[in-house]
């Protein structure tokens, strides 16, 4: 059999390789393709390399000295072996080299997870593989793998997909995923766990939402809802239609991250750890963004059929409801009903935009129900855009892994609180160094060879004359109050190192409380304006 | 936090710029380490400091030990804010601050 078979048209040289290619061969080799594309020098050549089982540094000068005379060289359907072969020697980046994929059957397999793009399905014990809806879905795919590096180097917990897979007409990508199970499974199946539930989620939420992205490696979800706002200015009356233009683009930008999907389908625990799934709707953006989504599944979707959580979640719409206030109520650090209400219209305006949009692209003009859920939504959205004038929110709280790493993290976020209440220089001084002294014993000693979070709240204080930092870590109870304070009028060489941090924070704060509550550390400053 | 360094026959001088703070006085200690061996008299620039945690209080008063032995250290440019810190924590006492 020839090692080298073609055809050619007036467009394209088609070229299938078989077998070996080594230097026994590699000159009949060399002959054949010239024979093949003699005349049509400079046509793209197609290679299918499926049979291809070896190929040689001779083999290669053949692919060299083609590539003389016809540039544009593709290969596909290459092995793995051979994709090596091209990749050490340099030859990806000369020319468009494409693997060949293996076969991945999802027959009886258990769905984990759904996501906007794609399914997640079981395929064995270890493994599990997300099938995108699009059938031409390569580059979905490698964006979502860049965006989980990305997110996993910022400090996210995530799952890195290692292999790109055929399934069906379709492609998907092999994770590694051992033992996990979705936050929906264990919300559906194991009630009594529902709080705890609550508090990983937010946990994660706030850590998504206190990573800075560096600039334009991700989408801004702003630019993203004006595209859906644009879309609806036939939908709505013009006055509120422009009033909802004028609120979505005065939200500032920011560039913190955010999930894009997040509801309870896309967390999963893995042993004891979580770790979030479906990143390929990563962005950054103003928190607001990601709460409208967020309500949207486990509230909006289900407004008019409460049964649409059931399907996608797994749990009834009144257990949704109760998540959803939960974790509403404990991402924003308050009881004050008012205070979430109002936040959470803010949510729903965007929230409401979306769906509609959604449902109107999607034909739900064109059905009863549809009609009736879009009426629903959209009355629902006059009477919120009525009665709201701004979709910007301030979060007063950031949480972080306590590791000295994440140090100039919390100084910038306080910085930027401080910058909000008009602080002096001085004072927004005096306040970092306490910051930090304060965190700093956290990171070291609140979790001893464990890894634990910190929580920082800044509030405004007495009327908005003083300011109040309260951080809350779930690490060993220790009360730093009890330390005794150093002696200042040693000299220096009887000076110990060590006990001035915390004494520097009593001496320079107005006030330094502790309390030991809920399983929580809970140490709060406050500091006059 | 950026370190400038000078040195002229014995005399070191250390301008920083920045923070003094836990993330970046290891690398103060560090170049002290690297540095000081010969040193008689070591002068901190602090015209450009913002401000300092104990963790860079900790590195002055190692540093002031050990030149208390081979010579003299001074500091100077030293603003409002860092100057609270030395007074609160007795360093004003300890160190000679210009």
């Amino acid at each position: 059999m020839n090692v080298v078979r073609g055809e050619r048209n007036d467009h394209q040289i088609n070229l299938f390789l078989c077998g070996r290619i080594d230097s026994t061969n590699a000159a009949e080799a060399d002959a054949e393709i010239k024979s093949i594309t003699e005349g049509a020098e400079k046509l793209p050549v197609l290679i299918d390399a499926e049979k291809l089982e070896y190929i040689s540094s001779a083999g290669l000068r053949v692919l060299l000295r083609l590539r003389k005379t016809n540039e544009k060289i593709h290969i596909i359907n290459v092995n793995p072996e051979i994709y090596e072969i091209f990749d050490m020697t340099g030859f990806t980046q000369m020319m468009t080299i494409d693997r060949a994929y293996r076969t991945v059957s999802i027959e009886g397999c258990e769905v984990i997870g759904r996501g906007a793009n794609g399914t997640i399905y079981r395929i064995d014990h270890d493994n599990v593989v997300k099938v995108y809806n699009n059938a031409d879905a390569l580059e979905e795919i490698q964006h979502e793998r860049e965006v989980a590096r990305l997110a996993l180097i910022l400090g996210i917990p995530t799952a890195i997909s290692y292999d790109v897979v055929r399934v069906g007409d379709s492609y998907g990508s092999v994770f590694e995923l051992l033992d996990a199970k979705s936050f929906s499974k264990i919300i559906a199946t194991e009630p009594e766990r529902l709080d705890w539930c609550v508090e990983e989620y937010v946990d994660m939420l706030k850590k998504i939402h206190g990573t800075l992205v560096p600039e334009g490696d991700l989408p801004d979800m702003k630019g993203t809802a004006l595209g859906w706002v644009h879309f609806m200015k036939d939908y709505l009356p013009a006055e509120a239609w422009q009033k909802l233009w004028d609120m979505v683009d005065e939200i500032p930008h920011d560039d913190h991250m955010l999930h894009g999907d997040y509801h309870t389908k896309n967390l999963e625990l893995v042993n004891d750890e979580v770790i979030l799934i479906d990143m390929d709707t990563l962005a950054v953006g103003h928190p607001v963004f990601e709460l409208a989504s967020m309500f949207n599944a486990f509230i909006g979707y289900s407004e008019y059929d409460h049964n649409t959580v059931k399907e996608f979640q797994g749990f009834d719409f009144e257990t949704a409801t109760d998540f959803w206030n939960k974790v509403l109520r404990s991402y924003l650090g308050t009881d004050d009903e008012n205070a979430v209400r109002q936040i959470e219209d803010k949510a729903r305006i965007i929230g409401y935009t979306r769906m509609i949009r959604r449902s109107i692209r999607r034909k739900g003009l064109e059905t009863e129900d549809g009609r009736a859920e879009i009426d629903l939504w959209t009355g629902e959205l006059l009477e919120l855009l009525d009665r709201t004038d701004s979709l910007f929110f301030a979060s007063s709280e950031i949480l972080v892994d306590a590791e000295v790493g994440n140090l100039q993290k919390i100084i910038g976020f306080v910085e930027s609180k401080l910058d909000e209440y008009d602080c002096t220089v001085k004072t927004a001084m005096r306040i970092c160094v306490a910051v930090e002294e304060i965190f700093t014993n956290i990171a070291k000693y609140a979790y001893p060879g464990e890894e634990g979070v910190a929580l920082i709240r800044v509030e405004a204080a007495d009327g908005g004359k003083a300011v109040k930092i309260t951080f809350t870590d779930r690490g060993h109870p220790y009360d730093p109050l009890t330390v005794k304070d150093p002696d200042v009028t040693l000299s220096a060489e009887d000076r110990a190192i060590g006990g001035l941090g915390l004494f520097m924070v009593k001496k320079t704060m107005d006030s330094i409380e502790y309390e030991y509550k809920d399983g929580k550390n809970i140490l709060t400053i406050t500091k006059e304006l | 936090m950026v370190i400038n360094k000078d040195i002229q026959d014995k005399v070191m001088t250390l301008k920083l710029t920045g923070r003094l703070d836990t993330t970046t006085s290891p690398d103060l200690e560090q170049e002290l380490n690297a540095s000081l061996d010969g040193i008689g008299e070591l002068n901190f620039d602090f015209s450009e400091l913002e401000y300092i945690s104990s963790a860079g209080l900790r590195v002055l008063l190692a540093a002031q030990k050990r030149m208390n032995t081979q010579g003299a250290m001074s500091i100077s440019g030293v603003n409002d804010t860092i100057a609270d810190i030395f007074e609160i924590t007795g360093f004003s006492d300890i160190l000679t601050i210009k």
